[in-house]
């Protein structure tokens, strides 16, 4: 799903391993451009977070071996950055939001130092322009009196704010690229919808574009443009998201979204997906899904590749027999 | 507050029309916690619950929900006496659990029993699955050595654990297999009523699934009572008969659960299923945040705790806190403006159904789990037919 032209970030081929032997992440490719919003979504231990950490060159190598993969962002390759560019492209042209803003905040410092240092870091500004700035920046992530907030240390504010203060520090030097990882998992659903909805009104009047990684589906709909489903270490669905949750065709993604309970009024036991996921060294060959798959069939020993599905170029599944209904039926 | 008997006496549809009596009823629950003399100040008092009355059926599965620090793991484990309330009493089968000594409490608290959120820290790691699970049975007593490792065996195969799994130690264990043997251990003791304090909210989705499942599966079977503390509001519309909803220490409605989600009554449900993000493309961007965060629980609003936030507030939420009025079929709500509220109406959201494309799936996806579907094509080609039916 490259679309070349107006991509803010392409990442292609991307694999990634923590020991000799089988790929953590294993070509992984995507692309999101500017205004728009990509989720990548999957459960615990899919490769979503330390695809995104390795983006932002925070995962320290070695351990961590990228095996292949190139991440071009605004010309260059992320990947082949020194660490002084990359800390330099870091917090001003791309910003990362985590999920627990208690431990991604200094307690030591007030949340007005460490905002005004964000952008002195960045910026040819002196202090008190810098401070203006943040002080600006709390005014648009709706902090209500954000002059008694700057003064404030994180422990003094309540989850909420504390993950306003967050994106205000990603975005107070308007990055074109904003990496948010499960930004509300931390937070009761009221606060969720505030954040999200914010989210969704910044990155409108800033075109930056977003990779939000998620494991709630929900999220997912409400706020992705594309989404690229993630199991196990590789993206087995991905497409724009209308697509995927009308027409999911990876058995992956639709154990997924069965297993997930609706609002509306309850129809029958929720679907499961049997087992867990494997362990990196007991990683199956070829669809890494197959050992939990109720479609498996011994052609699974054979990795299936990413190709288009149900008629559309930008749809693309990771599946031998999708759709599954040319594949298989019901007997009574 | 109101009387018991104005509790939720509606039948709920999956139990016949003939409601049984309570298995255990609470009235006027209060706890707080702080207030203490330090040395020259009080320490903050938290009200975490404030005057709570409600029943619990027997053979119910009752959920209580609302957001972090809302007081809802205080009134469950209030509820099975796992804590002593600063006021108000709890009744099990004609019992009242603050007259018991503790060696009779002890003895009750078989009946009683809880699963806890987190996997990872509610077992003892230095301890074996057959220690966990025998444990409560050895406590009640009256059982020899083997006995028990039967009946350990036993409850592992209830619960989807290999019996040979007894010996392994929690490390070994995947979140999903954990907190299996979290229910195994509540099990043990031959219960009546389980507390489950966010039983599924650590885990995967596709986790949580089987876990909401075993536990639909154990109640039906061991005519369990569930009482479900929970954040999420769809795994509870999933799972429960009649449901709870709690701010800042009190409850603001109760009902059954159809009738809730179908027409929340007090704002803050309201203001609650606005917020859930759904999945599916069709509910996109039809979430509606409320404004301002939920006020501290030691220093709480006057009148109605939720006018700070309420988008209908009026001088009086300010001035008088609200009854938790019955309302028609045992339902209940605080709000002095409930009536005026639902008159008005609000444009209901919309609750989003799988596509069509979704629902042939995962048909076909649950009958291939249950083996009742085959592959169509390569049949012929391969001579070994039989292996390619799933």
């Amino acid at each position: 799903m490259a679309e070349p032209t107006d991509a803010v970030l392409t990442l292609e081929n991307f694999s990634l391993r923590f020991a000799p032997g089988r790929n953590l992440v294993d070509d992984v490719s995507f692309s999101v451009a500017a205004g728009e919003t990509l989720c990548i979504v999957g459960e615990s231990g899919c490769g979503k977070s330390v695809t995104s950490l390795a983006l932002m060159g925070l995962l320290p190598t070695p351990p961590a071996d990228i095996v292949s993969g190139r991440a071009t962002f605004e010309g260059r390759d992320l990947f082949q950055l020194f660490d002084s560019a990359m800390s330099d492209l870091r917090g001003s042209r791309i910003s990362i939001i985590f999920q627990e803003p208690m431990t991604s905040l200094n307690p030591a410092f007030t949340v007005g130092n460490q905002l005004t240092e964000t952008v002195l870091r960045h910026r040819k500004v002196d202090k008190a322009e810098a401070g203006r700035l943040a002080l600006d920046m709390l005014r648009k992530v709706r902090i209500p009196a954000p002059e008694k907030r700057m003064s404030d240390y994180p422990h003094q504010l309540s989850g909420g704010m504390r993950q306003r203060v967050m994106i205000a520090m990603a975005l107070v030097n308007e990055p074109k690229l904003l990496i948010a990882d499960e930004p509300t998992t931390a937070l009761d659903v009221t606060i969720q919808a505030q954040i999200l909805s914010l989210i969704g009104a910044l990155q409108e009047e800033t075109g930056t574009a977003v990779i939000m990684i998620t494991h709630d589906l929900g999220v997912v709909a409400e706020t992705a443009d594309k989404v690229a489903v993630m199991y196990a270490g590789s993206v087995v669905e991905s497409g724009p998201a209308e697509a995927i949750f009308e027409d999911p065709q990876h058995p992956y993604t639709i154990g997924l979204m069965g297993a997930i309970p609706s609002l509306g009024r309850r129809s029958a036991k929720l679907a499961t997906i049997a087992g867990t996921v494997p362990a990196i060294e007991a990683m199956p060959a070829g669809c890494r899904f197959a050992p939990r798959c109720p479609f498996a069939e011994p052609r699974c020993a054979e990795a299936p590749p990413l190709v288009p599905v149900g008629g559309k170029d930008d749809h693309r599944a990771a599946c031998w027999f999708a759709p599954l209904e040319a594949h298989f039926s019901e007997v009574a | 507050m109101a009387p018991l008997t104005q509790n939720g006496q509606a039948p709920t549809g999956r139990r016949g029309p003939t409601a049984p009596p309570p298995i255990l009823e609470a009235s006027g629950l209060v706890k707080h916690f702080g207030g203490k003399r330090m040395l020259l100040k009080r320490s903050p008092l938290v009200r975490a619950v404030n005057g709570i009355s409600m029943s619990v059926k027997e053979g119910e599965t009752l959920a209580v929900v609302g957001e972090s620090g809302c007081g809802k793991s205080t009134l469950g484990r209030l509820l099975i006496r796992l804590l002593e309330p600063s006021a108000g009493d709890v009744i099990y089968r004609g019992r009242n659990l603050g007259n018991l000594t503790p060696d009779e409490l002890r003895r009750l608290r078989g009946e009683l029993q809880i699963i806890f959120q987190d996997p990872f820290a509610s077992l003892n790691p230095r301890m074996s699955v057959s220690d966990i699970v025998s444990e409560p049975i050895w406590l009640k007593g009256g059982s020899s050595r083997g006995e028990r490792r039967d009946k350990v065996v036993e409850i592992l195969r209830t619960v989807g654990l290999r019996p040979d799994m007894a010996s392994r130690y929690p490390h070994e264990f995947s979140g999903g297999q954990r907190q299996r043997i979290g229910v195994a251990r509540a099990l043990a003791s031959d219960p009546r009523l389980i507390l489950g304090d966010e039983p599924v909210s650590a885990l995967d989705v596709s986790i949580q699934a089987q876990i909401v499942n075993l536990l639909e599966e154990l109640k039906e079977r061991l005519k369990l009572t569930l009482i479900i503390v929970a954040h999420d509001l769809a795994v509870i519309r999933h799972m429960s008969d009649r449901v709870a909803v709690m701010y800042l220490g009190e409850v603001v409605e109760l009902a059954t659960t159809d009738t809730l989600y179908d027409a929340p009554l007090h704002p803050y449900t309201q203001a609650l299923f606005a917020a859930i993000p759904q999945a599916s493309a069709v509910a996109r961007h039809s979430i509606k945040p409320l404004d301002g965060d939920v006020p501290s629980p030691t220093n709480p609003p006057s009148g109605c705790k939720f006018h700070t936030r309420c988008p209908h507030a009026k001088p009086l939420c300010n001035e008088a806190r609200p009854q938790l009025e019955a309302v028609e079929g045992g339902r209940r709500v605080a709000c002095h403006f409930w009536r005026e509220i639902a008159a008005a109406g609000s444009d209901p959201r919309p609750i989003a159904r799988p596509s069509a494309r979704l629902e042939k799936r995962l048909a076909l996806y649950t009958a291939c789990q249950a083996g009742r579907a085959e592959l169509l094509s390569h049949r012929s080609s391969t001579p070994t037919a039989k292996d390619q039916t799933c």
